[in-house]
């Protein structure tokens, strides 16, 4: 699971709704992937992502530090989107888990794959 | 039949096309030899596909046909243009297409189909490709003699499915003096659409004896030739293995021609193909921007976002699925497939923006209005989930996907069988999405179609965050 999946995920556990977000992540398990870095890709997600989750993921993960915001013209800034490349796509959870903030469920990562399935009766229908 | 020479391989090709949009059917119905009709297929490097078509057009003034899946064109041409044909650049394998058919109905059960795939093999118009590929060894043999004087000359990029071949690897192989290189026969490249049935190199020691033998070589000895069948199955939802299909096509070729079967040394090989264009023509539709977010809520093997991680590589793809085959499945075609982007460019590279996940499509795990389109296979009702489960899951599933999207600018493409079922679910969702194409096809027999929606401006707000009283999340 890479860090840009991780900022998109949220618990659906029955009630929390947008307070789901951001799962606190705990790994067992990291595995650095090269990816081929591509700035514009880069520019263009960082708007999308909740920058408060993805620091305290890094932040989690002991990688390197990542600035508290965007920085100004981030998108000419190729220092800045390198590290926030490896951030988002290089780096891979394998094992470890995914926590709802606010009902506590834990959700396994097993094999960089996510097991977000709940039961009948944690569902919101 | 009673001339034909050992020669070096060519593919006679049979295309059964299980999509209204494919190409146009051919055969040869002309007797005179010169003006000999041939229908000629020709792979081409994914996206080059009107590169080719244009060269086709320049120089053999004939138009062509392009498959939507996996990199193909399709030509007619005279067999007096043949030679030209091999002068074409930007094509890699070329081979005689036999008989192609639209809307081929499998069959329900796999005897049934199994039996028709051999008695097919009776039945089908050989005489004229046959002609065709007869005539084309003689250019090839020209060929031989030619590309044994370049041998040291500069790494040729395209090659025309008889000599240059440059393995998957990208790198061209040694020969010895008096030997071909290598044939690598394996090109399809896709892992999840197709099930590969047989890799192979293959030394094809038959254009060598060629050369040595032509001065001896008695020409009006009937040669009995050595062929094997590959059937590539694209799609899994049928109820036979390629496997199966081959072994039974390939016994009844066997009975009529007379020709032996052999997996490494064959003058011949024959494909029978079926081409599911659900996955190729889903990606398509939806059209997407760089950079966009797309997920595949119910991905089956992965299919659909492999296929997008590989064509649309700036834009971040998610698969997912409720079943956990299913996705560790999707997650091994992901890494089959960075091992082989890795070693076939050699890039030090080895991820791609994809991820897998396991999940209900009625409760996706996903921030709401967070990705920009939604690709998806519906599950068929006859198939896969059952008519009345659909529904309730139509809604829901079409509730869930809205969320999601990014409202305004996000859209679905959505292939379903159960059109009734959905067009239903549809009508009850009209301030969260619009109708804005439909596509007929036919999958596997069945009449499908895909749905392209456009998400509203409608945005979702959860009941947890509304004022007072209980209203709806729209």
């Amino acid at each position: 699971m890479k860090l840009l999946t991780h900022n998109l995920l949220s618990s659906h556990v029955r009630g929390v709704g947008p307070r789901g977000f951001p799962l606190r992540l705990e790994a067992t398990e990291v595995r650095i992937n090269p990816v081929e870095f591509n700035p514009q890709f880069v520019a263009r997600m960082i708007p999308k992502v909740e920058w408060a989750a993805l620091l305290e993921a890094a932040d989690t993960l002991h990688l390197i530090e990542v600035p508290k915001e965007p920085i100004q013209g981030y998108e000419h800034d190729e220092d800045f989107l390198r590290k926030m490349h490896h951030i988002l796509l290089e780096v891979d959870v394998l094992e470890g888990t995914l926590q709802c903030p606010e009902s506590g469920r834990l959700f396994p990562i097993s094999r960089g794959i996510p097991n977000m399935l709940l039961s009948d009766e944690e569902t919101e229908s | 039949m009673s001339d034909i020479q050992e020669a070096t391989n060519q593919l006679l090709d049979v295309n059964l096309h299980e999509n209204q949009r494919s190409v146009q059917v051919t055969e040869s119905d002309l007797r005179s030899e010169s003006e000999l009709l041939v229908t000629i297929g020709a792979t081409v490097p994914t996206g080059f596909e009107q590169t080719a078509a244009d060269e086709v057009r320049e120089k053999l003034g004939s138009s062509c046909k392009i498959s939507r899946d996996r990199g193909k064109i399709y030509f007619v041409i005279s067999v007096e243009s043949l030679a030209q044909v091999h002068c074409l650049r930007s094509v890699d394998n070329l081979f005689v297409v036999v008989q192609e058919f639209q809307d081929y109905q499998f069959k329900k059960t796999k005897e049934e189909v199994l039996k028709d795939f051999e008695d097919l093999a009776g039945k089908l118009p050989w005489s004229d490709p046959l002609k065709v590929w007869k005539i084309n060894t003689s250019f090839k043999k020209k060929k031989i003699k030619r590309k044994k004087i370049n041998q040291n000359s500069s790494k040729e990029k395209i090659d025309n499915g008889k000599d240059n071949k440059i393995d998957e690897t990208g790198i061209k192989k040694e020969f010895p003096d008096n030997a071909l290189d290598s044939h690598i026969l394996d090109y399809y490249e896709n892992p999840a659409i197709k099930e590969e049935i047989s890799t192979l190199v293959g030394d094809d020691l038959a254009s060598c004896k060629d050369e040595t033998d032509e001065s001896t070589k008695q020409e009006t000895e009937p040669q009995v030739l050595k062929f094997r069948v590959t059937c590539n199955r694209a799609g899994e939802k049928h109820c036979f293995t390629s496997n199966e299909a081959a072994r039974d096509f390939g016994g009844a070729v066997q009975d009529y021609f007379k020709w032996k079967a052999d997996m490494t040394n064959f003058d011949v090989e024959l494909l029978v193909e079926s081409l599911h264009l659900g996955s190729s023509l889903s990606s398509r539709l939806c059209d997407p921007l760089p950079y966009d977010i797309i997920v595949d809520p119910m991905c089956g093997t992965g299919a659909i976002p492999i296929e997008g991680a590989t064509e649309w590589s700036d834009c971040y793809h998610i698969a997912g699925d409720n079943n956990p085959l299913a996705v560790n499945r999707a997650a091994n075609n992901i890494s089959s497939l960075l091992t082989k982007s890795q070693i076939k460019e050699g890039k030090p590279s080895w991820g791609l923006p994809i991820d897998a996940v396991q999940w209900d499509i009625c409760n996706l795990p996903l921030r709401t209005g967070s990705v920009d389109i939604i690709v998806t296979d519906l599950p068929f009702g006859k198939r896969m989930g059952s008519k009345k489960r659909n529904w309730n899951l139509y809604p829901a599933c079409l509730r869930e996907m809205g969320r999601v999207c990014t409202p305004a600018t996000g859209r679905a493409v959505l292939l379903t069988q159960d059109t009734k079922c959905f067009t239903k679910a549809l009508s009850g969702m009209r301030h969260v999405w619009r109708k804005v194409d439909t596509v007929w096809v036919n999958i596997g027999g069945l009449r499908a179609a895909v749905y392209v929606l456009g998400r509203t401006p409608q945005t979702f707000v959860h009941p947890s965050e509304q004022d007072g009283e209980r209203g709806t999340p729209w």
